[in-house]
């Protein structure tokens, strides 16, 4: 009788202590380290070597705390090591992430706000500077949840391309890659008919709808109410399930670059990735630039063109006064325009101010290849996805529409009826 | 004859689970274009011997090898041992509440690691064990299944020798040290390998408990290959060739005790 209350008195305790509270936003953040100022990152391989060369480029510049580059895995897993580290009340300094995630973090408490950095006489930036970044770049990082306040900056960007085999159009008879998305329909079409083969293949990716939807006349949200029911979207999903069921295109495993090896093989014709992967692409086609190309997404009106500008930024974390004027000032240093010009140009991430434009070593490197200047050129039509707490959230749902009505389990209109209530409910439960 | 056609059966199948890894070794020596060609031919057009020097350079593999076989053969030892005492106590012992505990044991089994692992890491920090071989190695020292499959093995054993060894005055502990262990040795090596290989392979426990890249694991530098726009095929390749090894030459050494432990537990007279 005995040892059973005992175990049921643990058991419950157990069941008491396991019931974390939410962690206060009262800015007890610790840092990791407390003599480095560390900076969670994504980059391996050259680009790790090139960040790597621009810290200790500014950690020999400034006397402050060196900053110190963690690699961290990708940009999912460092959400969910710094989700961890918020419960553990233990953060890096600053780390790279999504809109979406730092609105997530910001729900801790744990963001610092950069509007104070900015607008410093010493150490901020000028009207002239902040005007030099690309609009698009810089609005996504005010967030309308937060005041408006801006809780992160522009670190690496990108926008959506699509990619176009000429081989595989030359086997066709296709002069050019589509420039709408009536014509590229057409293409893929003659394109089975022709090769037998499917057109596109496709990679089930939120950002990617996203990008349609925007292509497509459309918007995500508007007042705070999301449009998956609204024709640019329905218009969106409709072309993929016109794709599938024509055979047209092709679904890839969830996860996997299977469509630029797709590509590379000639298998497909048409891939839609972010432009950072052209310097992948290019070593995949075996370095014949003439045999591929990057172009705009198709658009539904080319007189209003629009894309989707990706990318991440950096979040600075209350770690601490001189953890976070070190953060800023690499920030800072990180956008400034000669670095930005050698990352845009070893990177192939785009150059996210304009007076990157001006130096030749950027001319030359547009120049070389006519491809590479189309993501700069898309640059100013570029929107963001919504920076909303739960946006993070909401992504899984569209990529779960999207799977559904590329398996054919639900039509164009199911999914995104379907879409649009379980993502207003989704957004009015992380707004609470 | 039978036995002719039996063994073309087996070959074949043999071939076609060892292809894979005979495809995966001359993959690592072919260039990225031709590795994402689709080709099945493992023999790459040019050798591009380059390969291996590109895949140590990319990450700091030495270290990574060590810290996995420390983390591995370490977190495997502490499996058998607390399988070992837990199995034994749950198969041997009669206590109030045994059959609770062990479904509490066997519960744990159940629970995603999404459940636990934020506030494994919330623990993790709060001891200033980040960054250290004890993040890697203490929260996985007990293993629900290791228990599981010990007891099984004890269960198994004829209760003439437990018997014996009483009459002969041997206590619990000591019937453990010198009989019981060396009798459930399969299974003890089957536990062994199934914890080593689950520390060996685990990618998102060290990325989180250790950012420091003396501390990382191989897997870690395996993900290093996975970039935002594409994979480095062939680099991936060249690297999972000889990360593999370790995993390999454990199996073949240990086959006959896995065969027996795994096969084997569970059978009573």
């Amino acid at each position: 009788m005995l040892t059973r209350s005992f175990i049921g008195l643990s058991l419950l305790g157990g069941l008491i202590a396991g019931c974390n509270p939410t962690p206060s936003s009262s800015g007890d953040f610790q840092p990791l380290s407390t003599d480095q100022v560390v900076f969670w990152d994504r980059q391996t391989t050259e680009t790790a070597q090139l960040l790597q060369r621009i810290t200790d480029e500014f950690n020999d510049s400034q006397e402050g705390l060196p900053v110190r580059i963690e690699t961290t895995g990708n940009y999912g897993e460092i959400y969910r090591k710094v989700m961890a580290s918020i419960q553990a009340r233990q953060l890096p300094a600053m780390a790279v992430s999504y809109e979406s995630m730092t609105a997530q973090y910001a729900a801790s408490g744990a963001v610092v706000p950069l509007d104070g950095f900015v607008s410093a006489a010493s150490g901020g930036l000028s009207p002239e500077e902040l005007a030099d970044f690309f609009p698009a770049v810089l609005e996504s990082n005010y967030y309308s949840d937060y005041d408006g306040q801006l809780l992160s900056f522009p670190f690496s960007k990108s926008v959506l391309m699509l990619y176009a085999n000429h081989r595989v159009l030359r086997l066709a008879g296709i002069e050019a890659p589509p420039r709408t998305w009536e014509e590229f329909l057409q293409q893929c079409r003659t394109i089975r008919e022709k090769t037998g083969k499917p057109a596109y293949a496709i990679s089930v990716d939120c950002s990617t709808i996203s990008g349609m939807i925007f292509s497509m006349g459309g918007e995500l949200v508007v007042d705070g109410v999301f449009q998956y029911d609204q024709p640019a979207a329905r218009q969106a999903f409709g072309l993929l399930e016109t794709l599938m069921e024509e055979e047209l295109a092709y679904q890839i495993q969830a996860r996997t670059f299977d469509d630029e090896v797709a590509f590379a093989r000639d298998d497909v014709a048409f891939t839609i990735r972010t432009s950072a992967g052209s310097a992948n692409m290019a070593v995949a086609m075996g370095g014949k630039n003439d045999d591929w190309s990057m172009n705009p997404l198709p658009q539904q009106n080319l007189d209003r063109p629009a894309t989707i500008l990706f990318g991440p930024n950096i979040t600075i974390f209350k770690t601490g006064a001189e953890q976070e004027r070190v953060a800023w000032a690499f920030t800072r240093h990180f956008t400034s325009v000669p670095v930005m010009t050698e990352w845009a140009l070893a990177t192939g991430y785009l150059p996210i101010r304009k007076s990157v434009a001006d130096d030749p070593r950027m001319q030359a490197y547009w120049d070389a290849w006519p491809s590479n200047k189309v993501p700069y050129d898309c640059l100013v039509f570029a929107k963001t996805e919504p920076n909303l707490r739960g946006w993070q959230e909401i992504r899984s749902l569209v990529e779960k529409a999207e799977s559904a009505v590329l398996a054919g389990l639900k039509s164009a209109e199911e999914a995104t009826k379907e879409l649009q209530v379980e993502a207003q409910a989704t957004l009015a439960r992380a707004q609470q | 004859m039978k036995r002719a056609l039996a063994y073309m059966v087996l070959t074949l199948g043999a071939l076609l689970v060892i292809y894979p890894f005979i495809w995966m070794v001359g993959t690592a020596f072919k260039t990225l274009p031709e590795s994402m060609g689709g080709s099945l031919s493992p023999l790459p057009q040019t050798w591009q011997w380059g390969n291996l020097s590109a895949t140590l350079q990319a990450a700091p593999f030495g270290r990574y090898f060590f810290n996995s076989m420390v983390v591995g053969i370490t977190v495997g030892l502490c499996v058998v041992l607390t399988s070992l005492l837990a199995g034994y106590a749950f198969a041997r012992f009669s206590f109030r509440g045994r059959g609770v505990l062990f479904g509490l044991v066997l519960a744990t089994m159940m629970v995603p690691f999404e459940i636990t692992f934020i506030p494994n890491f919330v623990v993790i920090t709060r001891l200033g064990w980040y960054n250290s071989y004890a993040a890697l190695i203490v929260p996985w020292c007990a293993n629900a299944f290791g228990i599981f499959l010990v007891r099984q093995a004890f269960l198994s054993l004829p209760e003439a020798y437990y018997d014996a060894a009483v009459l002969d005055g041997c206590g619990p502990l000591r019937f453990l040290r010198h009989i019981g262990a060396s009798m459930v040795k399969p299974t003890l090596v089957t536990v062994f390998l199934f914890a080593f290989l689950g520390s060996y392979n685990a990618l998102l426990w060290p990325l989180v408990v250790t950012s420091d890249p003396s501390m990382g694991v191989v897997q870690v530098g395996l993900a290093s290959f996975v970039l935002d726009s594409g994979v480095r095929l062939n680099l991936l390749m060249c690297a999972s060739a000889f990360v593999i090894v370790p995993s390999i030459l454990l199996f073949l050494v240990t086959q006959r005790y896995f065969e027996t432990g795994a096969l084997g537990s569970g059978l009573k007279e």
